[in-house]
């Protein structure tokens, strides 16, 4: 098995609204896969379909060799799932929690538990009620990984943790990933850029495109071009030329299939009078904003 | 705690600014011969980087001989390096490129990129 993950053409439909548009996804084993998206985009309900928590209404797919509408028992003890809205065994104290999980897999290991329990300072013998956000988090990271699941999803896991929690929350994540998948659904970006070895762009309940993010990356460009009178757009505008804007003589937009050899003389022929032409690298936030902001523009 | 900082940047693979970063604290003296250099796993947490890429960082220095993996005492930084004053300017390569390129884009002359260099260097209080 290459794939940790395969999904195909897998729908939800809640009435008449389409939450997931057949989404088709393959997320390699032992990847670190950054599922990015806006809020409503059908990232929760596509990782929820996953997981088995609700029926997709078509479509299948593939979890860890199983398909995941008959996920169930045994499939549970090698997945391991971390959400922002978790129901918690609130009365519980940290240690009785874990004592709790530990039963329900054969993997647990306890030298594991002990060494996160300290590297992320819990305290053990506090009730899950009196704990922070952030602590409470921590805690249901330790009890989810403590088995040495063979993959991990993590839906929107920072929201409302401070940058200590996120980064120590990070380490433990990166401790695990040689050994495991990583489904990591987020929109604090920067928090998974260097981690994520795949990114996949949810909008609108379609997955719009899935990847490498070293292709990504090489593909994306910020491109400014300085003309010497206010430029004159091509019309029609390139579809693969993302919001384009023009200050005075600066006409800038993202350019989505750069390349070195073809891109420069491409927009010569394109836009006449072109002066001076900047290419520069995007961080995956601002790759995010642009293709949310075109998709965004599409849409009305 | 590694032995170097770095920021990352886009545009650049990371493990290129890993070793990168890597070889300026050794040609500046922040890590000398026979130091331990940072593990696998130390790196990746330190970093936030994925623990293939800092794998992929480590066999990159090993391989360029700039590190040495020794029994029982892991990696450390190879005995018999010493930076020569073309190798610390090699390091420079980067920036110079970039130096060139912006002052072309600006139509600056070579000359006049002479000058705003000696200026700065003076104003830094070192030795022209």
């Amino acid at each position: 098995m290459t794939h940790a993950i395969r999904a195909q053409e897998l729908t939800k439909r809640f009435g008449k609204v389409t939450a997931v548009d057949r989404c088709t996804l393959e997320v390699p084993e032992g990847s670190v896969f950054a599922l990015i998206g806006s809020n409503g985009a059908g990232k929760s309900t596509l990782i929820r379909m996953l997981l088995n928590i609700i029926e997709p209404t078509s479509g299948e797919a593939d979890v860890l060799g199983m398909n995941c509408r008959r996920i169930a028992g045994d499939g549970f003890r090698r997945i391991a799932y971390v959400a922002e809205d978790q129901e918690q065994l609130d009365w519980m104290t940290v240690g009785e929690l874990l004592n709790y999980c530990k039963p329900f897999y054969p993997d647990w290991d306890d030298a594991l538990a002990a060494e996160m329990v300290r590297q992320l300072a819990l305290p053990l013998d506090r009730r899950l009620k009196h704990l922070s956000r952030g602590m409470k988090m921590k805690a249901v990271l330790v009890s989810s990984l403590a088995y040495r699941p063979k993959l991990i999803v993590l839906d929107e896991p920072f929201g409302g943790l401070d940058p200590l929690v996120r980064d120590e929350f990070v380490e433990s994540l990166i401790d695990r990933a040689p050994e495991t998948t990583i489904l990591i659904s987020s929109h604090d970006l920067t928090e998974i850029e260097t981690m994520a070895t795949h990114v996949g762009f949810m909008e609108e309940g379609r997955l719009t495109f899935a990847e490498e993010l070293s292709t990504l990356a090489a593909r994306m460009r910020e491109v400014e071009i300085t003309f010497t009178e206010p430029p004159t757009l091509p019309s029609p505008w390139p579809p693969g030329w993302l919001n384009p804007q023009v200050a005075g003589v600066v006409l800038r937009f993202v350019e989505t299939a750069f390349d070195p050899r073809q891109s420069p003389a491409s927009i010569a022929e394109r836009i006449p009078g072109a002066g001076r032409v900047d290419f520069r690298a995007l961080p995956l936030r601002a790759m995010f904003l642009a293709m949310a902001r075109a998709a965004r523009r599409t849409a009305v | 705690m590694i032995p170097f900082r770095l920021t990352f940047q886009p545009g650049t693979p990371l493990y290129e600014q890993v070793v990168y970063a890597a070889k300026k604290a050794l040609v500046s003296g922040q890590m000398r011969p026979g130091d331990t250099f940072p593990s696998v796993r130390e790196l990746s947490r330190e970093l936030k980087i994925n623990p293939n890429t800092a794998h992929k960082v480590v066999a990159q220095l090993v391989q360029e001989g700039i590190l040495e993996v020794l029994p029982g005492q892991g990696t450390v930084v190879a005995k018999r390096l010493e930076a020569t004053g073309t190798e610390r300017a090699a390091l420079l390569g980067g920036v110079i490129e970039e130096l060139v390129v912006e002052a072309r884009k600006m139509g600056l002359s070579l000359e006049e990129v002479r000058a705003a260099l000696d200026s700065q260097w003076r104003r830094m209080g070192r030795k022209g």
